[in-house]
Formats: C-alpha cells, sequence, structure tokens
C-alpha cells in the first residue's frame, strides 16, 4: 500500500461514480451497515434486551425474521443494535488512531530531523504490537467495556495513521507551493496545517476504511471474550459468545451473527480497495 | 552490522522496560486494594492494613516498581490471587499448548500461504487469479474465531470427526494430541494465511518487475524455475519481516482460539485473571507474552541482516 498524492481533484460526484462501477458490492454493504447503525436501532421490530424463555432458541419465522437467541430475544432487533456498537467501535478507532497518528506523522514528516527518528522508531516498535495485550492492560485498569477496549484498537490503530501521513509530508514537504507558502512568509506549524494535511486526504480515507473494518473486527474478537460490550447490550462479539454455548442445538444463530459481521468487514475492506485504486489513479 | 544489531538489541530491551512499567502500573494503579481482596469481606480494617503493609502496598508506586522489577529479574512473579499457586509454575503449565498452536500455525500459515502467494503473482493475468483475489479479501473479512465455530459446528456436531474442545497433552496421547490440535491449528491458520498471501503476491509481483527477470526469460528459462530460482528468494527476504509484524496477530489470534476451543493455555490463563482482577497473572502472561513478541522480532530482525546484505550496510 503506497501513499498517495491527491493532486488533480475531482468532484465527490466523480468518486462515487468510479466507487459505484468500480466496487458496488462494497459500497453497497457499507451503506447498508451505516444506515443500520445510524437508524437500525430505530427501527427494530421487537425489544433488544427483554428476555422470553419461552420463545427461547427459535429458528426464523414470521414473527423472527432470524429467529431467537437463548434468552428468547429477537435476534433480527439485536443485530441492528449490535451494528450501532460496530459504528461506535469504527468512530472511536478512527478518531483516536487518526487524530493522533495523523499529528505525529505529520509533524515527524514535516519538520524532519531528530523528531522524525524518534518518532518513526517509536512507531515502528508500536507497529505489530499485539493489540490483545493492550486491551487486557487496560481493561485490568479500568472495566471490561467497549470504549475502554476500543481504546486499545484506536491506539493500536496510531502507527497506520503516522506511516501514511508521514510519507505523505516528506513527498510534499520541498513542493513548489509549500516553497511558495514559506516565501510567503507562513508559519512552519501554518504550512503543515493548511497546505500539507488537506492534500493527504484520499490516503488517510483508505486507511480509515481498512482501520474501520480492523475496528469492527476487534469489537466482534474483544467482546467475544467478554473484555468488550457486557451483557445483556448486543454486539457482535457478545451475541456470537453466546451463540457458543448453543451450537449442537441452534448452529443458526452463530452463521448469523457470523455472516452480518463478516458482510460489514468485507464492505470496508473492498471499499478501502476501490478507494486505495481511486486515489492512486488520480495521481 | 554491530551498531545494527546492537540498535535493535537496545531498542528491544527499551521495549520491554516499556511493557513491564505499563503492565506493573496499569495493575497496581487499579482501583481496589489487594490486601483487601485477599482477606475477604469479613477482615478488621486493622488486619487489612497490617498484611498492606506486610505487601509492601503501602510504598509509594515507584518504589514498588523497583520492588517488583528487582522481583521479576530474579525469576519471581508473585502469586495468584486466586489460585494461590506461584505465578511462574501457572505460566510454565501453560506455556507448552501455546507454543505447540501457535509454532504449528505459523508453520501451517506458512507451508499454504507462500506457494499460493507465488502462484498467484506469476498468474496474474489469467482469468481465476481474479476470483482468487476476491476469496482472499473475504479471506481477511472473516473473523478468524467465527470460523472455529463454523468448524465446531460442522467437524464436531455435524459430522463428529474431531473433539470440540479440549487438550490433549503430547505427553499422554500422541493421536489424541494431534486430533485435539486439528481444529484450533486450521483456526489460528485462518488468521494468518490471507493477509500472508496478500503480501507475497504484491511482493513477488514488484520481484517479477525486475530487470533479472528479464533476462533470465529472454535467456529461456523456464517460468517455473525463475519463479523458483529468482522470484522466490528475493519475495522470502521480505516476507520475513512481515510474518515478524504478523507475529502481534499470531498472538493475538492465539488468545482468542484458545478460549473457543478450552486449551489451557496462555491466552486462557490470562483472560480468566484479566477477568477475576487476579494481577499477578495478568502482570506475568502481559510480561512473558510482550516478552515472546518482542524477542522473535529481534531475532528476525538479526536473521534479516545475515540473509540480506543491504541491511547490514544501512
Amino acid at each position: 500500500m503506497s501513499a498517495v498524492v491527491q493532486t488533480r481533484r475531482r468532484g465527490n460526484a466523480g468518486l462515487l461514480r468510479f466507487l459505484i462501477r468500480r466496487s458496488p458490492l462494497g459500497l453497497a454493504l457499507v451503506t447498508l451497515f451505516f444506515l443500520s447503525a445510524v437508524f437500525g436501532p430505530h427501527f427494530a421490530p421487537h425489544s433488544m434486551t427483554d428476555t422470553n424463555l419461552a420463545m427461547a432458541l427459535q429458528g426464523p419465522s414470521a414473527e423472527h425474521w432470524l429467529g431467537t437467541d437463548p434468552l428468547g430475544r429477537d435476534v433480527f432487533s439485536r443485530l441492528l443494535g449490535a451494528s450501532r456498537v460496530a459504528g461506535q467501535a469504527f468512530l472511536i478507532v478512527v478518531l483516536i488512531g487518526g487524530i493522533a497518528g495523523t499529528a505525529l506523522g505529520l509533524f515527524a514528516g514535516g519538520r524532519g530531523g531528530l523528531i522524525d527518528l524518534v518518532v518513526s522508531r517509536v512507531v515502528e516498535i508500536l507497529q505489530g504490537f499485539p493489540t490483545i495485550l493492550v486491551a487486557i492492560v487496560i481493561v485490568a485498569l479500568l472495566n471490561p467495556s467497549l470504549t475502554n477496549a476500543m481504546v486499545a484498537v484506536g491506539l493500536a490503530a496510531i502507527p497506520d495513521f503516522a506511516r501514511v501521513s508521514r510519507s505523505v509530508a516528506i513527498q510534499l514537504r520541498d513542493r513548489e507551493f509549500i516553497q511558495a507558502a514559506r516565501g510567503l512568509g507562513a508559519g512552519e506549524m501554518r504550512i503543515l496545517w493548511s497546505e500539507v494535511l488537506p492534500n493527504m486526504a484520499g490516503p488517510l480515507v483508505v486507511i480509515a476504511s481498512f482501520d474501520g473494518a480492523q475496528a469492527v473486527l476487534w469489537e466482534a474478537s474483544l467482546s467475544f471474550l467478554g473484555l468488550g460490550v457486557q451483557p445483556p447490550d448486543p454486539s457482535f462479539g457478545s451475541m456470537l459468545r453466546e451463540a457458543q454455548n448453543y451450537l449442537a442445538i441452534q448452529p443458526s444463530l452463530a452463521i448469523i451473527v457470523g455472516l452480518a459481521v463478516s458482510g460489514f468487514i468485507l464492505g470496508m475492506n473492498l471499499l478501502g480497495d476501490a478507494l486505495g485504486d481511486y486515489f492512486e489513479q488520480a495521481r | 552490522m554491530v551498531f545494527f544489531l546492537l540498535g535493535r538489541a537496545a531498542g528491544a530491551i527499551v521495549t520491554l522496560f516499556c511493557v513491564s512499567a505499563l503492565a506493573f502500573f496499569a495493575t497496581a494503579l487499579a482501583p481496589g486494594n489487594p490486601a483487601a481482596v485477599l482477606l475477604g469481606n469479613m477482615a478488621t480494617p486493622e488486619r487489612v492494613e497490617a498484611v498492606t503493609r506486610q505487601m509492601g502496598l503501602d510504598q509509594p508506586p515507584a518504589v514498588r516498581y523497583v520492588i517488583w522489577l528487582r522481583e521479576t529479574l530474579s525469576g519471581n512473579l508473585g502469586t495468584s490471587n486466586l489460585s494461590f499457586k506461584p505465578v511462574n509454575e501457572l505460566l510454565a503449565a501453560a506455556l507448552p499448548p501455546t507454543l505447540q498452536l501457535a509454532l504449528t500455525s505459523m508453520l501451517v500459515a506458512v507451508i499454504v500461504a507462500i506457494p499460493l502467494g507465488l502462484i498467484l503473482a506469476q498468474n496474474r493475468d489469467r482469468w481465476w487469479s481474479g476470483p482468487t483475489s476476491a476469496l482472499v479479501t473475504l479471506g481477511i473479512s472473516v473473523p478468524g474465531f467465527w470460523v472455529g465455530l463454523l468448524l465446531i459446528i460442522t467437524m464436531s456436531v455435524w459430522l463428529k470427526l474431531l473433539p470440540s474442545a479440549g487438550y490433549v497433552p503430547l505427553s499422554r496421547s500422541v493421536s489424541g494430541n494431534l486430533r485435539s490440535m486439528v481444529l484450533p491449528v486450521v483456526t489460528l491458520s485462518i488468521y494468518l494465511v490471507p493477509p500472508l498471501v496478500r503480501f507475497v503476491r504484491v511482493a513477488a509481483i514488484e520481484v517479477l518487475r525486475e530487470g533479472y527477470v528479464d533476462t533470465a526469460r529472454a535467456k529461456g528459462v523456464r517460468p517455473s524455475s525463475i519463479l523458483l530460482r529468482h522470484v522466490a528468494p528475493n519475495t522470502l527476504i521480505t516476507t520475513i519481516t512481515y510474518i515478524g509484524l504478523q507475529l502481534g496477530v499470531l498472538i493475538s489470534g492465539a488468545i482468542v482460539v484458545e478460549v473457543i476451543f478450552s486449551i489451557p493455555g496462555i491466552g486462557r490463563l490470562g483472560m480468566n485473571a484479566v477477568l477475576n482482577r487476579d494481577y499477578p497473572v495478568v502482570q506475568g502472561v502481559v510480561l512473558v507474552t510482550a516478552a515472546g513478541y518482542v524477542l522473535v522480532n529481534l531475532a528476525i530482525d538479526i536473521a534479516y541482516a545475515f540473509i540480506d546484505p543491504r541491511v547490514r550496510a544501512r
């Protein structure tokens, strides 16, 4: 994945047309995901948390489209709630990783010298460090919750954003328009903020898409382990955790929840690929 | 070369130091007095205070960290608040299943992914290359632990071929051990294979564009032999570093897989400890895992320097 500097600007309509042509499935899945994360819980046909043991572990029916879970709750409604949780996970990770990582990379790449050396080395060490260990430490210090678990994943996303924004900043550092701004008397911070930063929007969006997919994956994994969302709240991970004990009795439960979360992650990965192609082409 | 290796070793030591501080302070500063937890609800305040002093918990955190670090370096990791067994013993018992799971899965992943990536790169213009790459993207998107659940449904519940949980030590029964490891290893490999295939494919395509590949082709060397003799070795050099980066995924994946398949390894030990606030065990698990991660990465850096002379020159 090479960092790319977008120089030719095209309208948003051009981007949308490109994505529709290039990755209709990715776009459709991501649109569905965001619609259900934003509006889903309002349209849930049943309560997400009210239990009814008489209705436990039913298969799909007209009343319960995707069946019911071990406590008799409607799986479809809980999936709608889970997609909002996944959306929150996405936001936490991209906000932490995006702001801290971009700031670090921009600063390191734009200023160079000792700052760059130190930041690069730290990023290199952090990159690939097992996210789960960070999550374990944070949850041990605080307590299991969506926010605490996703802060760990957000910290793990910092190196990705830092690497990309640093390499773009280095590519741009000595370009004519930067020198022009410098010649006009703009300060270094101002140059980074208003000249360099807007030009790395493309690559950052690509990283946000891939790291957003990672965020949904991690939410599922950490909540599955019990480090994230706690019962009775629905999330992809907590639903799979509950489904695991009933694999022999009602396997469709685990299959449905897994398909839903895989679909969302696939959508974001496909969109990330397509966005990468778009910004590469725009060069 | 010497400077390169010294620099790497220094980096590894600094990282381990930071991790140890993180593991200690996160658990030392956590709410709740471990002495009170240890004594239970019926303890008098005087007794709690006495034990607090006895455990050294009344000292400032920095002093406690130095004491803890000295103890840790001399090999004493404390006692579990839950089972009252030494953390050393718990870790030693949990290490073999984890190592077996992680090493076998990494081996399987490498054996599957590297040839697949090379073949995909070689045949990138064939009609089936597109669908296969799409399959790889699908593999990256599917949560590994969900695949584990699907394997349990098909292999254990429906076909009744393999056990769905549990671990049989190698010392007790070789065949039982292998049977209990099949599903966990397959599941953990699925975490590793798709990203590795993707990386090898991209790296190999870059190598295929090199001048020496054109030269070999012009000399009339067979494509399969170009792939094996020229492309594969040069691809593997970059792949080794990537495997180092995948180590974090391997560790995280191993923990999840141990929980799914009830394997009594480091991961399950750590998860039980963190959910029950058993801080000495949490510290031990974090420390041992992080040390493993840092040391293997250091070993990879050293191996890399020996394999690729260009790194030594840096």
